[in-house]
């Protein structure tokens, strides 16, 4: 049962970058034919295995970010790619919004909107960085979700 | 209706028992004090306060068949309540922690409690009837972090904990001379006091509120990244299944049946789950309403102003009226609900449990009314 949460033990790197090459290739390929959507659920399918290079994960994110990029019809994205997605796209929109890149984070805060407004909180509240205490959306601190107390005397983290 | 009553009985509530004839509720008022109320005809009124704590009691048990009640508080202490005559009278126990105790509960033999703490250990106390005191063993090992619940197996010696380090663990709390030895030589295989039994690592976040089914077969916990976890066939090779839940995380769960769970926390509406009969589990409803407003600012006021901020538009508007509808509508619990009781028969189908939460109201919900939900029952 490798969920979203599961470390699946991937490929060795070689394997898995030779994989998003081939990606890579399909997704220009359909987005000269004016099929972002499909693009993008192309990016995104296979990230579930996670893994530790950092070469893996640029490159996973460089194919998703052009597929992001690429993106017009938010609704119409949304609209037709599967839930189990929701939870992926979510990690990489805020991948995209730590970059600090313009035109990134305003494409990945109009996704962000709509993507909330479908997937509802608990998808924002699986992304890891929820606990890195330093990115944690504002509208997360509310009542206790994450109390201060708790990182304090009496409790040991 | 599923809510069949609700009473505000103080500002806020940490955790609240109920008596063994359900007349009487237990709770502590987020301070150093247990409350116990009764109700007579309509009204609800205070009879015992149990001072003994110096600190917030984190969680209070109420056996049904001893009528003992035992508090755990952040103080790091545990008192024993024996009723004598009209008094409640204290007995320390001493747990020997040095951080807070933060969940306790009965065994189903009630010749036992479990104690979990911010120590990172769990406390197993037993009654030693020579020295007419209770003795806490400690289970040290296993625990990376605070442990948030506990949860009793009903054979009386498997024991499930939940910690903020994210996992779940069942131990044995085999004890010589307390425990005695089954004729079906079960409790043979469960080899010594604190021997790890199984760990479950399926949350990368703090997890909360275990439960056993009826039957001791199934677990279910919550993880506080918005997951539920059912564990089927607890033992070597296990049955995990993550079910994602859309909104806010849940704090604690209760099983009504061997194939539903009631999840309760920060969405202030209990959740239902029930597992279809292939054993697939899966979110069912919502009982009651939950606290929305229509098609524009669907999370309440707070959230819609930090929504247009971090958005840059106030598209989702300053909406006074979402301030005073969602006071109006007044969802039953107002805050986080953080602890969930059964009202009927452990083991048996319970149509009834209570909760309580961070507003301070404590609810007593009846599923005898949600007929689709019975079906699954």
């Amino acid at each position: 049962m490798a969920g979203a949460e599961g470390f699946v033990e991937a490929d060795n790197a070689e394997a898995i970058m030779i994989r998003i090459e081939h990606k890579t290739r399909k997704i220009e390929s359909l987005l000269k034919q004016y099929k972002p959507v499909e693009a993008l659920r192309t990016a995104l399918e296979g990230t579930h295995a996670m893994t530790r290079d950092e070469r893996c994960k640029s490159a996973h994110w460089i194919v998703v970010h052009r597929a992001l990029m690429a993106i017009k019809d938010v609704d119409g994205m949304l609209s037709s790619l599967d839930s189990e997605y929701y939870d992926i796209l979510m990690k990489y929109l805020y991948k995209g919004l730590s970059t600090g890149d313009r035109p990134t984070c305003e494409q990945c805060l109009r996704i962000h909107e709509k993507l909330t407004e479908r997937a509802g909180f608990g998808c924002i509240l699986r992304q890891k960085l929820a606990f890195q205490g330093t990115a944690l959306p504002m509208y997360c601190k509310r009542d206790g979700l994450f109390p201060q107390h708790m990182q304090r005397s009496y409790f040991s983290m | 209706m599923a809510a069949i009553s609700v009473h505000q009985f103080a500002p806020c509530i940490t955790c609240h028992a109920w008596s063994p004839d359900k007349s009487m509720v237990a709770f502590c008022p987020n301070n150093n004090e247990v409350h116990i109320y009764k109700l007579f005809e309509d009204k609800w009124e205070k009879v015992h306060t149990l001072q003994k704590h110096d600190q917030i009691i984190s969680g209070i048990d109420w056996s049904t068949r001893t009528n003992r009640i035992v508090t755990a508080s952040q103080d790091r202490n545990s008192y024993v309540w024996n009723l004598e005559g009209s008094e409640w009278v204290p007995t320390l126990v001493i747990l020997r922690l040095n951080r807070a105790a933060l969940c306790v509960q009965w065994s189903p033999k009630e010749n036992k409690f479990a104690v979990g703490s911010g120590a990172k250990t769990v406390c197993v106390c037993y009654y030693e009837q020579e020295n007419n005191w209770w003795v806490s063993k400690l289970i040290r090992k296993r625990h990376d972090s605070s442990v948030t619940s506990v949860s009793w197996h009903p054979n009386n010696i498997l024991l499930a904990t939940t910690s903020t380090d994210g996992k779940c663990r069942v131990f044995s709390t085999l004890i010589k001379g307390v425990d005695s030895k089954e004729s079906n030589g079960s409790t043979s295989s469960y080899s010594k006091f604190g021997e790890l039994i199984i760990q479950l690592d399926l949350s990368l976040s703090w997890a909360f509120g275990v439960k056993w089914s009826p039957s001791g077969n199934t677990l279910a916990y919550v993880g506080h990244n918005s997951m539920i976890y059912f564990v089927d066939d607890v033992g070597p090779s296990p049955l995990a299944q993550n079910v994602a839940c859309r909104d806010l995380p849940l704090r604690d769960v209760l099983f009504v049946s061997e194939r539903m769970v009631i999840g309760v926390g920060f969405d202030c509406t209990p959740m239902v789950f029930a597992a279809d009969d292939r054993g697939i589990w899966s979110f069912v409803r919502y009982l009651g309403e939950k606290k929305e407003t229509s098609s524009g600012s669907k999370y309440g006021s707070q959230f819609s102003e930090a929504f247009g901020k971090f958005y840059g538009q106030s598209k989702h508007g300053m909406n006074n009226d979402s301030v005073e509808s969602s006071k109006i509508r007044g969802g039953v619990h107002e805050n986080c609900i953080n602890c969930i009781m059964p009202l009927g028969e452990c083991g048996t189908l319970i149509r009834r449990f209570s909760t309580s939460g961070l507003d301070g109201r404590v609810v007593i919900w009846d599923l005898e009314g949600q007929q689709d939900l019975l079906d699954y029952m």
